[in-house]
């Protein structure tokens, strides 16, 4: 029909170009016994038999890209009309991974996607992975820690004796072992090579307020709300450069490496917890 | 603390070493390739550093250095705050015509006009020169490579009939008296 073949050409054409809106990750959690026997044709069959009867007017079409994504495309309709094809919801799923990357599911839908994609896959239940951007690649490198990783070691550069790097004799850095400390560090924290361009990180403060010359908010029993938002062309070059350079004149927060390290880049921080709170229910917004 | 004095070694022969401090490290390298490769007759070493004090184990394999320039990036405040902070751990014996300062992005706009005032007081107040130096093209780096080799020959000593000390008394920076008071309307 008509209408399928230009469904599939739309599926064909995002996955060529993911970088449309904000990609959100979510996270399958408590995998049943038969979770890793999950291949692509039990998969589709579920998730379409589970999403159609969660929800009658779905349009769904599923397709596996070279780098074995699942791409799911689905478009809503509901009781009065047609499914709209014009904002469908986007699904990327690696199996044998318990992470699932969304885009364009709206509020209303949410609940049911979900649902159908625990089921599917056969886990227990789905969470948010606070983790968002406008470059799937770049998110789904994060969480999958598919980027250069450097791994703190008592030995950093082992074969350099061998062959050192040339450097013309007549120019020389007094300095050079803090440089390359302050770039160990920092790779260490965010990784060498090319990094996954994050757009965004979030903190979101439910501290109380500490200033004791300011006594009027530090009265308050209620936290002080804030949000400190830091924003980039690419965040984790930025941030990595910022400590490399010695701009950062102490070593790495936890706050900051936590975006590579726990792959998350929305925190809630609370008064409890040193740095970000691993057990932070669902914020209400 | 370990201060840097300037006759501790013997003079190279036909030799000059310049020591180029500088917070954000850019400006320093870029200058350091132009001399070396600018200069044929005379060695010209030329050491890096982002501020003072300069590592103690490497104190012994340190040549006699001839002249220290102070790189300062006008639109970092923090350039300026570790420039001033390292010359503390600078010789007396080198403010008679062996320092320098050199600052870039002068003509940037945006920059607080107090923080020029501020470099240029502290440059008057310590008899040094103060060089600008035009960072974002080759021919401003080389032209900056330029005035620093010729301050830094006579500096060396290699200069015949000049001293550092009555070079720097003709070209140190000097601020008038009612320069606070000063606008450009």
């Amino acid at each position: 029909m008509g209408g399928n073949r230009r469904s599939t050409r739309h599926l064909r054409d995002v996955i060529d170009n993911p970088n449309l809106g904000k990609w959100n990750a979510y996270q399958l959690l408590k995998a049943e016994e038969d979770a890793v026997s999950v291949e692509l044709s039990t998969f589709k069959e579920q998730f379409k038999a589970h999403l159609s009867e969660l929800f009658r007017h779905v349009s769904v079409k599923i397709k596996k890209h070279s780098d074995d994504a699942i791409w799911i495309r689905v478009a809503w309709g509901d009781n009065f009309s047609r499914p709209n094809h014009l904002k469908p919801t986007y699904v990327v799923h690696y199996l044998q991974t318990p992470y699932v990357f969304v885009t364009g599911l709206s509020q209303k839908h949410k609940p049911m996607l979900n649902q159908a994609m625990v089921l599917a896959t056969r886990y227990t239940s789905i969470k948010d992975a606070y983790l968002s951007g406008k470059n799937l690649i770049a998110i789904r490198d994060l969480v999958m820690k598919q980027y250069q990783q450097v791994f703190p070691t008592n030995h950093p550069n082992p074969f350099q004796e061998n062959n050192p790097p040339p450097t013309n004799p007549y120019i020389e850095k007094e300095q050079a072992e803090n440089a390359e400390n302050r770039q160990r560090v920092a790779c260490e924290a965010f990784g060498s090579g090319t990094l996954p361009q994050l757009q965004t990180a979030v903190y979101k403060l439910e501290t109380k307020f500490r200033d004791d010359t300011n006594h009027i908010m530090t009265k308050r029993d209620e936290p002080f709300r804030g949000v400190v938002k830091f924003t980039s062309s690419n965040l984790l070059e930025s941030l990595r450069h910022s400590v490399s350079s010695g701009m950062a004149s102490s070593s790495v927060t936890p706050l900051l490496s936590s975006i590579t390290q726990k792959g998350r880049n929305y925190f809630v921080i609370t008064d409890k917890g040193l740095g970000p709170s691993a057990q932070t229910p669902h914020p209400k917004v | 603390m370990s201060i840097l004095k300037p006759f501790r070694q013997l003079p190279g022969l036909n030799t000059a070493n310049i020591l180029l401090v500088e917070n954000e490290e850019q400006l320093q390298v870029k200058i350091a390739d132009s001399m070396v490769l600018l200069e044929k007759i005379i060695n010209i070493n030329v050491r890096l550093a982002r501020n003072l004090p300069l590592p103690v184990d490497k104190d012994q394999s340190r040549p006699r250095i001839d002249l220290v320039v102070f790189i300062i990036n006008l639109t970092s405040e923090m350039s300026f705050s570790s420039a001033e902070s390292s010359l503390k751990y600078l010789d007396p014996g080198y403010f008679l015509g062996k320092t320098c300062f050199m600052v870039s992005n002068a003509r940037n706009s945006s920059i607080p006009p107090e923080r020029l005032i501020s470099v240029r007081k502290l440059a008057a107040s310590l008899h040094c020169p103060l060089l600008y130096a035009e960072d974002q093209t080759e021919e401003g780096v080389v032209a900056a490579a330029q005035r620093l080799l010729a301050i830094l020959k006579v500096a060396a000593g290699l200069v015949p009939m000049v001293t550092g000390f009555y070079l720097s008394t003709l070209t140190r920076c000097t601020v008038p008296s009612d320069l606070d008071q000063q606008s450009f309307d």
